[in-house]
């Protein structure tokens, strides 16, 4: 929460002020006030959650594959005689072999992209399935209950809104819910919920952003705060150009605060007004470069994990002890050239994340940070189009990554499907499909829903179970809360 | 005799001066609706809805309830509606002292007298994105028209008391500096006008439009030649970069074929300096709709193809723009439409012509507001099999690179339309869009469809039966309409504006349907939109990065660096900076969405998406470095640079030493004459900090403070 916000959504006549907000000597105006208490020390109790949304929605199923040949689930031939003809399929040699205790220690293998690439800076996030500290979530996707196949056939009002839809799915991932539209997001609600409990001294909102106030990010009342990635010094994100201390400088910065407090009662404008006193809050907050130790891949992944490492060195002198932030990766709506297309982003994505893990290690809060993937749905089983062109189209169920010190294992979670596990059965018009008849083409049908996945990592975050509702109104329907992928230390 | 002659030459005179009249273009101010007060002069009057709505209504409520079924008579003046103009044309906000504002659903507007209005409404927000008004004592209530707002009074829900009506200092309303005794006299809505159906008011447009009115420009324009300056002409290229083209060894003609620079360049230079602004911007406010971007597309001749498109189909009518662009290569091959076979069907163009191109995702009401279904959800307007169908109708349809005018061997040809490889298109039936009076809702099957020329045929007939099924539905006009309101005109126009727009489009007003300059004239002559000034709180819009570049570069003309030629207009990789690259979308969803909130309120506000505490930094610090030092020449993208001219306004800024002449020059310039006092008492203040005898930079300073506030960086 900021006061410029608070006092823009109060306009209509709480009349709180903002004077001295923007140009007196104390930066955070009022909000000193709720809260005098020491400042430097380290929080305690720190935690954060890092949301890593592939934009366009991955192709799930060339993500994690089957690498074993055990025919009570579907194995690497059921996977290469539906992909394999068509181009799509991912060779058993290329990828990188994990062990699921969760399905007898069979083999399972993660996108080669995963593993040491050519001219990568690091070993990628493979190895971290060795030391326990990635787990995966599977069958994960909108829902407003548990629903059967035969259930999703026969009642289009369990589907949750515009399936297939990108803009909808997208939000209903943003915002949790599958069967009505919110402005808000669950990233941005649990901040609504613990903001003041958890973060009293806070300098900056509990949430930031390095891509803009995207849904997820975004509250009822707290709102996130928008940052750039890097290479940009996170001290000279928010500083302003031509102000070199003359008078004729002085008196210009001094009409620019003024004009920031005329009240002219036009929505916008407060909204205007609001966004850059914020910025200018925080440019007075945020004047140090708490660079890394770790080296970070310069890609447009890796620039923004970088500076979202840098605000979480920064936590002390920002006095928070609770952080949640948002970045994401474009490109993932891979109808056409799939192979070369998904295989850059998901080698954007491991280099990145692994950087980011290491330098959380190196910060010595491995297991205070957890990152998590979301992203619009998974994609058909079935191909789109043939050859060197070879993609896929909007398919539903997905495979989430969890990664931080803090997961239980190394494992498969999430809710049994028919087959005995959270993995699909890869098959089209298979007992996960919801398409049907001849032309199904494998968009798997949710065993979780977004909620009950976000409600385990909210619950580690330290959400309360009396405020899950607030932040997840439909997981009341859903027997199981939390799908024990977070220690609960 | 002579007498008589004067007499004649006078009655040709009136004649003639009627015949111009009555083409000048009428008063564009509303007059501003007022809410009509209680006994107490701060609380509303409100009535008891009696259960048949007559003239005689209930008793006098001072203390309501808020519920959805709390239905309640309120009394407006002011307003003269036309024919037509009802419930929808009024807007109710309510503000609560949580922070909240909630829009109230306006059930009837009935006239009671002849100046007074009964207005019933629920005390219940509609769309409930924020929740419900809580009864919390008194809480602010004004109802909007036209973009104008009322009074605000006070209405108690559950109590009353806790709150004031805020003391709001009127702007201070300068109108106009200079004496205009002719033409078309209204400078505030000239220039709002030369911001919504043009790139900015340049000096030139704004005189332009002074001496023939707004029809008349409006008539100029459908006609005018375009473009001005010709399109670039980069060849079509092999998709493989050749050495002579590599981006590491000849850089030039990499970026000259395979970015979107020079599509970038030509568009400022066009926004900037071009005649035909009209069909310059409507282009614009398309490819924001029928989105395609340089991400995915390769080549600049691949988009300036797509532009032309937009460009020729401006001022024609949308269901040939719908069949142009469906076979339109670029976009062809940025949905895979290029790549869809009847054997591996790419259902992702069928998808978004429906869902983002013509009629949206939900069933909508002719004032574009979604019906809603029992339930209380909106009502989808298709499911993934009418996608399917769709998918099949599209299938087959590929890259023509052997037989057109522009094929050339080893190289794609994205400058011809797409043509049909018929062994790949679909033959089974179809089940198109199904709505009352929808034109071919099923396409039959291609029954024994083997010889080359009869799949063609049946093919193209498809296109066309498919195009036309959704052409018609009568979701197009408000879905369009509101879109197109929204790119030129305001973020969240009110329902009646739509739905006069949507008449239009729908041909339902004597201009056939889909008729795109009917639609334009009809969104930029809208009552809505005219007006030397607009009070209603929600009115306007955020100037996206390129119309915030483009306003200030033809108010203060534009000029290269050193002020000697043209700007080369090199200005893409700023506005990218401001989170707006164009010609490069991040996705197909545009810059951003047409249903944005700003977070935390319920203000519907696209252009928002963009704009953030680190963006909002960015245009702050580039309007530093354009209006002060100029944009450098830079070996790359801009051999000339960009900077603005203040010539104008110098002898306002030397000759009054208090500044005062220069701020109302540039309130009158930049502001529509509407510059809040407070504001310009600040300006004035970091002005006379500037010695008088550097007039120049007193004039930057200004131009500065006011480019970067709030009140300018929202177009009203």
């Amino acid at each position: 929460m900021t006061i410029s916000r608070r006092r823009f959504l109060a306009h209509a006549g709480a009349g709180l002020t903002m004077a001295g907000l923007v140009s007196g000597p104390q930066p955070f105006g009022l909000m000193s006030a709720l809260a005098q208490s020491p400042s430097g020390d380290e929080p305690q109790d720190y935690r954060a959650l890092v949301c890593i949304y592939f934009n366009g929605g991955n192709d799930g199923n060339n993500t994690i594959v089957p690498l074993h040949s055990d025919q009570s689930v579907s194995g690497y031939d059921h996977y290469f005689q539906a992909r394999g003809p068509r181009g799509l399929a991912l060779s058993q040699k290329s990828l990188l072999p994990i062990a699921v205790p969760r399905i007898g220690g069979s083999a399972y293998g993660l996108h080669p992209a995963f593993g040491t690439v050519a001219n990568g800076i690091n070993p990628g996030l493979h190895p971290l399935w060795g030391t326990g500290t990635m787990a995966v979530v599977s069958g994960v996707g909108p829902l407003m209950m548990p629903i059967t196949r035969a259930q999703f056939q026969a009642d289009p009002s369990v589907r949750p809104r515009n399936l297939f839809s990108h803009t909808d799915q997208t939000q209903q991932h943003h915002h949790s819910r599958a069967d009505a539209v919110m402005l808000s997001g669950w990233g941005g609600r649990i901040a609504d919920k613990m903001t003041i409990g958890s973060n009293p001294n806070r300098l900056v909102p509990t949430v930031s952003s390095v891509v803009g106030p995207r849904l997820f990010a975004v509250g009822e009342n707290e709102q996130p705060l928008s940052i750039g990635p890097a290479p940009t010094p996170l001290s000279s994100i928010f500083s302003l150009t031509g102000y070199n201390g003359t008078p004729i400088a002085n008196a210009r910065l001094a009409a620019l605060e003024a004009q920031l407090l005329v009240e002219n009662g036009q929505d916008m404008v407060e909204a205007s007004n609001s966004i850059q006193s914020e910025a200018l809050r925080i440019s007075r907050t945020l004047n140090s470069a708490n660079e890394v130790s770790v080296v970070f891949p310069a890609t447009d992944l890796g620039n923004q994990l970088k500076q979202i490492a840098r605000m979480i060195k920064a936590r002390s002198s920002l006095r928070v002890n609770r952080q949640v932030f948002y970045c994401s990766l474009d490109g993932f709506d891979t109808h056409n050239g799939q192979l070369l297309g998904q295989q850059g982003l998901l080698t954007h994505f491991s280099q990145a994340s692994r950087a980011f893990y290491d330098e959380m290690a190196a910060q010595g809060i491995a297991d205070k940070v957890t990152q998590f993937t979301l992203t619009d749905f998974n994609r058909t089983f079935d191909p789109a189009g043939t050859g060197a062109n070879v993609g896929s189209d909007h398919g539903w169920a997905n495979h989430q990554f969890v990664i931080g010190g803090a997961v239980t294992a190394s494992d498969f979670y999430g809710i049994n499907s028919s087959n005995g596990t959270p993995f699909p059965t890869l098959v089209n018009n298979g007992p996960d499909d919801a398409d049907f008849g001849t032309g199904a083409r494998g968009r798997w049908i949710p065993t979780a829903s977004v909620e009950q996945y976000a409600g385990t990592l909210a619950r580690w975050f330290g959400l309360s179970q009396a405020d899950m509702p607030f932040v997840f109104p439909n997981i009341g329907n859903f027997p199981v809360t939390d799908l024990g992928f977070m220690t609960n230390a | 005799m002579k007498r008589h002659i004067y007499l004649r030459s006078a009655l040709a005179l009136v004649l003639a001066s009627f015949a111009v009249s009555a083409q000048e273009d009428p008063n564009p101010n509303s007059p501003v609706p007022i809410l009509v007060a209680g006994s107490d002069a701060e609380r509303i009057l409100v009535r008891e809805a009696a259960p048949t709505f007559r003239q005689q209504h209930g008793r006098e409520l001072t203390v309501l309830y808020p519920s959805a079924e709390s239905s309640v008579i309120s009394y407006i003046r002011g307003i003269e509606p036309r024919e037509n103009e009802g419930a929808n044309s009024v807007r109710v906000f309510l503000k609560q002292r949580s922070g909240k504002t909630f829009e109230l659903e306006v059930q009837e507007l009935r006239r009671i007298s002849k100046s007074e209005f009964a207005l019933n409404f629920r005390l219940f927000d509609r769309s409930g994105f924020r929740g419900q008004p809580a009864a919390d004592g008194d809480s602010l209530i004004y109802v909007s028209w036209r973009g104008n707002a009322s009074n605000m009074l006070k209405i108690g829900l559950g109590s009353t008391g806790g709150i004031e009506i805020p003391k709001v200092t009127r702007p201070a309303g300068i109108t106009s500096t200079d004496a205009e005794y002719v033409g078309y006299r209204f400078a505030g809505d000239r220039k709002r006008f030369a911001e919504q159906a043009a790139f900015g008011p340049s000096p030139i447009l704004d005189m332009r439009l002074r001496r023939i009115g707004l029809r008349t420009w409006l008539a100029e324009q459908f006609e005018a030649p375009y473009p001005t300056f010709a399109y670039p002409n980069p060849p079509q290229s092999p998709t493989n970069p050749p050495m002579d083209c590599s981006l590491s060894t000849f850089p030039h003609c990499y970026r000259e074929r395979y970015t979107m620079i020079p599509l970038q360049r030509w568009f400022f230079t066009e926004a900037l300096y071009g005649d035909a602004q009209l069909r310059h911007r409507t282009a614009w406010s398309l490819s924001q709709i029928w989105v395609t971007s340089g991400l995915t597309v390769q080549q600049s001749s691949h988009a300036i193809a797509y532009h032309k498109v937009l460009s020729e189909n401006a001022f024609g009518n949308y269901r040939q723009l719908m069949y142009d662009m469906t076979l339109n290569p670029a976009m062809g091959h940025y949905l895979d439409m290029v790549r869809s076979t009847r054997a591996n069907p790419n259902e992702n163009f069928p998808r978004e012509i429906l869902q983002l191109f013509s009629i949206g995702l939900y069933e909508l009401y002719p004032d574009g507001r979604p019906r809603l279904g029992q339930n209380g959800q909106p009502i989808p307007t298709y499911d993934q099999e009418t996608v399917n169908s769709f998918t099949k109708v599209l299938t087959g349809w590929t890259y023509c690179n052997i037989t057109c005018e522009n094929s050339s061997p080893g190289i794609v040809n994205y400058k011809d339309p797409m043509i049909l490889n018929p062994a790949n298109h679909d033959l089974s039936a179809k089940t198109l869009l199904q709505y009352p009076n929808a034109p071919h809702p099923i396409i039959p099957a291609c029954e024994n469809c083997t010889d080359p020329e009869q799949i063609r045929n049946y093919a193209e007939q498809s296109l066309n039966t498919a195009l036309d099924n959704i052409f018609h539905h009568p979701n197009l006009g408000p879905f369009i309409g509101k879109l197109m309101i929204q790119q030129m005109v305001t973020s969240d126009p009110s329902p009646a504006y739509v739905e006069r727009v949507a008449a239009v489009f729908n041909g339902e007003t004597g201009s056939p349907r889909g008729d795109m300059k009917a639609l334009l004239r009809a969104i930029l002559l809208d009552p809505e939109a005219r007006g030397d000034a607009k009070s209603d709180p929600r009115y306007g819009k955020l100037r996206e990065p390129v119309q915030l570049i483009t306003n200030l570069a033809r108010i203060f003309p534009a000029l290269d660096f050193n002020g000697e030629n043209r700007s080369d207009g090199a200005l893409a990789s700023y506005a990218n900076l401001m989170g707006q690259n164009p010609f490069n979308s991040p996705t197909v969803f545009n810059y951003f969405s047409p249903d944005y909130n700003v977070p935390g309120t319920t203000i519907l506000a696209p252009e928002f998406e963009l704009l953030n505490t680190n963006t909002s930094t960015r245009r702050t610090n580039f309007l530093h470095t354009l209006i002060f030092d100029g944009l450098t020449p830079n070996a790359t993208d801009s051999l000339r640079g960009t900077s603005l001219t203040f010539g104008e306004f110098l002898p306002a800024a030397e000759a009054d030493p208090s500044g005062g002449m220069l701020l109302d020059a540039l309130n009158v310039r930049m502001m529509h004459g509407r510059m809040h006092s407070g504001q310009r008492d600040a300006i004035l203040k970091a002005v006379v900090a500037v010695p008088i005898t550097n007039p120049t930079l007193r004039i930057k300073t200004a131009v500065y403070l006011i480019a970067v506030s709030s009140a300018y960086q929202i177009q009203r």
